[in-house]
């Protein structure tokens, strides 16, 4: 978070394209040095790189297992079949790994310009405002992708070296062809990137609160949290189907057969749901904000 | 820019708010509007769904169970399946084709269960253990039950049933609905005593196939349903034979089993209302007798193990806080929920029922020792 780190950030490229009057050419660049200005930040690629990891670390543990590890469900199946690496990792990714990216991401996309002193810049002019939330909630989304992407690759890479690799045995109990599966495996991926966009809405909201970006990254990554508590809590079930990650673990329906689009269908729509909301929220509260 | 212009733009994140609760939670309301349907008689919808025959049929249904049924931690496995299928919600993908080809799975948690049988074998397959398991149904001479009644008139039966049932039930057609997208009369049974904890039982019927589609059991008290099974999608296509066939994947343990070649029973007797003749001393611990009629029916279960009822384990600890009753026929705990209640007496007789507690007791005082 220090501020010497981030003065190297390309600023200058933003400031001139958010003062553009409206051409497209200016709104594709500003979205674009917005994605550079995301993802050249070193924060951004040693999260990138940490979940890197994640296929790496699983692959190695059950390759020391063994076969006959004992362990159930899609870790279960590593051993006999490598692609299932890919699903396992997202799976286990899932709860921790890529929220934490996409609320350290988040919290600083709004509130690190204002900690900078950028914001200002940015804001001074009026008509750029919409525009400069829309290409931060882009960014986020590119990110949210970039993040499972990375995890779907590195498992597949590992896996196909580590493990045999072969027809891939569905929940179902029928088999399809590894073309399939690995096609299936991607759709996990979309499926879990999309998951992730209510969380990237409710940072983006966040970080449009506050200028410490520290603080909106604990403040979402505390809503998360407290999100995944009410979730725990069975007494509460007359709520659950509101919170946003109740029907997160639904990606798994994709490996039946066919596939079961009913949970996938409303996990989706509850996310656009919740983007919808802060995202309006977020725009409300950085379009009328006094800039000092 | 004005401050009133200003905190104006906070109504759009209202209105989104708004917009998507309004969606949410209005939008299967909507869907569910009650159909126009022609009016039809309780009789006349019973002998419709005597008629109904369908060659196939597959979909998803849908159980959701809230029986109030107390969890007991660190239970046996066994009766933990159970109670986990009495609680909660659970979807099943269901297909059939007659003559008698079937499928089941049960879609658990990034798992799944499957039962499946193309008439020749049966499967059953865990994912979560990657185990299956193969019957070997004998040969079997096809039974031929349709002739064997021969004056079959499903109107005559239909009305036999309304009238054996009339004293204790009231049945009407209680309006229409939308399940699975088909348009379904109600049909509801309202039992008249206030001794049973059941408020009403529903069966939603199609109109055009006359399969039920969902049946839903109201407690007497809330608004909530104890228990309700239905379709959430369903089509009468004959499903593909393919369905049916199960073949092992490679990596999966294979269990052969083999069913004893054995008469099937004919068919289910409707269930038994009378008391059944009771020799005191003889009844077996696995042999439920039933005391009462109807919707106040208990059955109590002799000789259970109360050994394991004392002590510190979980079933104790929760009996310990159920209240202690007592009356001519002896003491005991009496345990109830919303729908099931049990009477657990010192002399190891379990009263079990969807009965109030006072119907219970009752009970008991009737009961042979």
């Amino acid at each position: 978070m220090s501020p010497n780190e981030a003065s190297v950030e390309p600023i200058e490229n933003v400031v001139v394209a958010g003062r553009g009057p409206g051409a497209g050419r200016h709104t594709v660049a500003l979205f674009l040095s917005e994605l550079r200005l995301v993802f050249a930040r070193a924060r951004t690629q040693v999260g990138l790189g940490v979940l890197a990891a994640v296929p790496l670390l699983i692959g190695i543990a059950v390759r020391i297992a063994g076969e006959d590890s004992g362990a159930g469900g899609f870790i279960g199946q590593i051993a006999g079949n490598g692609l299932f690496l890919i699903v396992a990792s997202l799976g286990l990714s899932l709860p921790f790994f890529l929220p934490t990216a996409v609320t350290v991401i988040s919290g600083e996309s709004l509130a690190g310009e204002t900690s900078l002193g950028t914001l200002r810049n940015l804001l001074t002019a009026p008509a750029g405002r919409s525009r400069l939330l829309a290409a931060k909630m882009v960014a986020l989304i590119v990110f949210c992708f970039a993040a499972t992407m990375t995890i779907w690759l590195s498992g597949l890479i590992v896996g196909f070296i580590l493990f045999p690799v072969g027809d891939v045995l569905l929940l179902s109990g029928s088999t399809v062809s590894l073309g399939e599966g690995l096609l299936r495996a991607l759709g996990i991926a979309v499926v879990i990137s999309l998951s992730l966009l209510g969380l990237a809405g409710i940072g983006l909201f966040i970080s449009s609160l506050t200028s410490t970006p520290l603080a909106a990254m604990a403040a979402t990554f505390g809503t998360f949290i407290v999100l995944g508590i009410l979730t725990a809590i069975p007494q509460l079930h007359a709520i659950h189907p509101w919170l946003l990650i109740y029907r997160w673990q639904s990606f798994a329906d994709l490996l039946r057969d066919p596939p079961y689009w009913h949970e996938i269908g409303r996990n989706l729509l509850l996310q656009a749901g919740y983007l919808v909301v802060f995202y309006a929220a977020a725009w409300a509260r950085i379009t009328s904000r006094d800039i000092t | 820019m004005g401050v009133a212009q200003r905190s104006r733009r906070w109504l759009v994140p209202v209105t989104a708010v708004a917009v998507v609760a309004g969606v949410g939670a209005l939008g299967p309301v909507v869907a569910d509007a009650s159909p126009n349907l022609p009016g039809i008689s309780a009789q006349d919808l019973l002998a419709k769904v005597q008629t109904a025959k369908v060659d196939g049929l597959s979909g998803t249904v849908r159980s959701d169970a809230d029986l109030g049924l107390p969890a007991i931690p660190g239970a046996p496995a066994g009766s933990q399946q159970l109670t986990e299928m009495l609680s909660g919600q659970h979807t099943a993908r269901v297909a059939f084709a007659s003559p008698d080809k079937a499928r089941v799975s049960v879609l658990d948690a990034q798992a799944e269960r499957v039962w499946t049988t193309d008439g020749k074998s049966a499967w059953a397959y865990d994912s979560s253990r990657r185990e299956a398991v193969k019957l070997t149904v004998p040969e079997h001479k096809t039974a031929k039950p349709e002739k064997a009644v021969p004056s079959y008139d499903p109107q005559a039966v239909a009305k036999q049933f309304l009238d054996a049932i009339d004293p204790s039930t009231k049945v009407d057609v209680s309006g229409t609905e939308k399940v699975a997208g088909r348009d379904a009369y109600k049909l509801r049974l309202i039992p008249k005593t206030d001794k049973t904890t059941v408020g009403s039982v529903t069966l939603a019927i199609d109109s055009k196939t006359w399969v039920p589609l969902d049946v839903t059991v109201m407690p007497r008290t809330g608004n909530d349903p104890a228990l309700e099974v239905g379709f959430s999608s369903v089509s009468f296509d004959v499903p593909a034979a393919s369905t049916f066939t199960f073949t092992p994947p490679k990596g999966v343990k294979v269990t052969d089993k083999k069913v004893p070649s054995q008469e099937r029973p004919q068919r289910i007797e409707p269930k038994q209302v009378e008391p059944k003749q009771t020799k005191p001393g003889t009844a077996k611990a696995d042999e439920p007798t039933v005391i009462g009629e109807g919707w106040e029916s208990v059955a109590m279960i002799r000789g259970a193990q109360t050994g394991q009822l004392t002590g510190n384990g979980p079933l104790a600890q929760l009996l310990a806080k159920a209240p202690t009753v007592s009356g001519p026929w002896g003491k005991g705990k009496v345990l109830t929920s919303k729908m099931v209640s049990a009477l657990i007496t010192d002399d190891g007789r379990v009263f079990v029922g969807l009965v109030t507690s006072d119907t219970l007791q009752a009970a008991a005082a009737k009961a042979p020792r």
